[in-house]
């Protein structure tokens, strides 16, 4: 059976510790099942989280009225509302079920003072590996390799600090200069405070059911876990899963990375656009930072890159972030976007990862390709 | 409350908290070994999960596996190989490698002071090791690692 997506919700992203992820949520759920029409309930629920504590989903859930129905919970890091929103669409894909929510959720203002903590029971958490090193790894690695340039790190972050003062939903905005990007904190080096996301909480939520006129298509979906990354790898941490799952989609989808008008990726940190832009092959190797830099992949240019602001911008509340990210290309590909409509946008690409496992390439990575109604 | 705390419980850890609550009387605390109320208090388990380096000739030496199947190396005491699933051998590699990449992390991590180096080492004919630089190295730069506990530590050949 043919997926469409009948409806998407968000909250708003930002710091709102005051705020609970019953509120959170049920703003972006109530925005989807409005805009989905039809009957306030669902078949099924998917949610996507990555530290919020056991039994968060029925939590939620039922605080809206949504009691009885199975409610799976999937964490896949940073990919695990993307991951919600693969396994809604293979539910429906098969018959199982007609009607399914995808939920992603996550406050991380209430749990980490800053960064997130490293894993203990991890050899490279242990070990002090925090997540801005893991991305400041590869990119002190391209730097030496000459393939990316220190200006073109910092254009990704004023792209996409740009593209969010059209989305209100976003978390901070700024018209930001190369110079300020690069002369902000040094974080991890290379990687000043402003190439990397924010700590957020917010809310994110699909509905999906088959295809009926008007919906957004899904023209495919793919997930996978990383292969062992080590010193046999020719690649940068994340470049060769996300280039394998974004071939896999294509395929699926029968088109190609020249077909994309529009993308939502993994900015977590300036380096991940660049590679993903890349492993995706929408721009050739060494080819990524000119492209941000030229303005090719910011809205205006020939394939925008993070319209919504990306990670960087709009936010990045972990389990949240993948289905934000659906909504984003949701409202593309519907006209509905304001001010950073791409015009005539008729295929959109959604691409998440997440990492933390070390010696692995990525915990997860998902790709999904959308078509316009 | 930092659930956290809670998540990092090692199967071992449970067993004894399991075992504490069927040894206790009715109206008495229940006897909390220390290990477990480190394990509790300090948010690590008691199973370090790095690398184990050992002194060797002419430096450190991280005591990993090779794959009797496929041949690939790994840093790790693990009970297969990662990348083929085949059955390990004891192997050990070092103590020299090449900085593949480094980096210099600024921000708080908890129980650690910034700033601290780190870089990933390949050694040679061995795999790729994350380690602590103490300042920042460069990209190609050839190390050698120092024995001892904890954390992994290379030092610039020079």
């Amino acid at each position: 059976m043919t997926v469409a997506v009948h409806g998407v919700g968000t909250s708003h992203f930002g710091r709102q510790p005051g705020l609970d992820l019953v509120d959170l949520a049920f703003a972006a759920v109530d925005e989807a099942l409005r805009n989905a029409g039809g009957p306030r309930t669902v078949d099924a629920v998917w949610v996507g989280t990555v530290f919020a504590p056991a039994g968060v989903a029925q939590r939620v859930l039922r605080a809206m009225g949504l009691t009885g129905m199975p409610v799976l919970t999937v964490e896949n890091a940073c990919a695990s509302g993307t991951t919600a929103f693969a396994e809604a669409h293979e539910a429906v894909r098969t018959g199982r079920y007609g009607r399914v929510l995808a939920l992603g959720i996550e406050q991380m203002s209430t749990a980490f003072e800053g960064a997130i903590t490293p894993e203990p029971t991890d050899p490279e958490g242990r070990s002090g590996l925090a997540l801005p090193a893991l991305y400041a790894m590869a990119a002190t690695r391209w730097l030496h390799e000459g393939r990316v340039t220190p200006a073109q790190l910092a254009a990704v972050s004023v792209k996409n600090h740009a593209h969010a003062l059209h989305n209100p939903r976003a978390q901070y905005s700024g018209s930001f200069t190369a110079e300020e990007v690069l002369g902000s904190r040094m974080i991890s080096d290379p990687l000043t405070l402003l190439q990397c996301c924010p700590t957020s909480d917010g809310a994110a939520a699909a509905v999906l059911g088959p295809l009926r006129p008007g919906a957004v298509r899904v023209r495919s979906v793919a997930l996978r876990s990383g292969r062992p990354w080590n010193h046999r790898s020719e690649n940068v941490w994340g470049h060769d899963v996300v280039r394998a799952t974004g071939a896999e989609a294509f395929e699926a989808a029968g088109l190609g990375p020249a077909d994309v008008d529009v993308a939502e990726m993994h900015d977590a940190f300036t380096i991940g656009e660049l590679v993903t832009t890349e492993a995706l092959g929408l721009t050739g190797p060494g080819e990524s930072g000119k492209a941000a830099e030229s303005g090719r992949t910011a809205l205006g240019g020939e394939q925008p890159v993070n319209p919504s602001g990306g990670l960087l911008s709009r936010g990045h509340p972990l389990g949240a972030t993948g289905l934000a990210q659906v909504a984003e290309i949701v409202w593309q590909l519907r006209g509905e976007a304001g001010g950073r409509q791409v015009p005539g946008a008729r295929i959109g690409l959604v691409e998440t990862m997440g990492g933390g496992v070390s010696v692995l390439d990525g915990n997860a990575c998902v790709v999904t390709v959308l078509e316009a109604p | 409350m930092d659930k956290r705390r809670f998540a990092v419980l090692s199967d071992l850890t449970v067993s004894r908290l399991t075992n504490a609550v069927k040894r206790s009387r009715p109206g008495r605390p229940v006897a909390l070994i220390p290990d477990l109320l480190f394990g509790f208090m300090s948010g690590v388990t008691s199973a370090d999960p790095r690398p184990r380096v050992v002194a060797g000739e002419g430096g450190g030496r991280v005591a990993g596996r090779r794959c009797t199947a496929c041949g690939e190396v790994c840093a790790f005491a693990w009970p297969a190989c990662p990348e083929c699933g085949g059955a390990v051998e004891p192997a050990e590699f070092g103590p020299l490698g090449t900085v593949w990449s480094a980096t210099v992390v600024r921000i708080p991590v908890p129980g650690r002071t910034p700033p601290y180096g780190l870089a990933y080492v390949d050694l040679d004919d061995g795999p790729r090791v994350l380690a602590h630089t103490g300042g920042p190295v460069p990209v190609g730069a050839r190390v050698r690692l120092v024995p001892g506990d904890g954390d992994v530590e290379v030092e610039v050949v020079p």
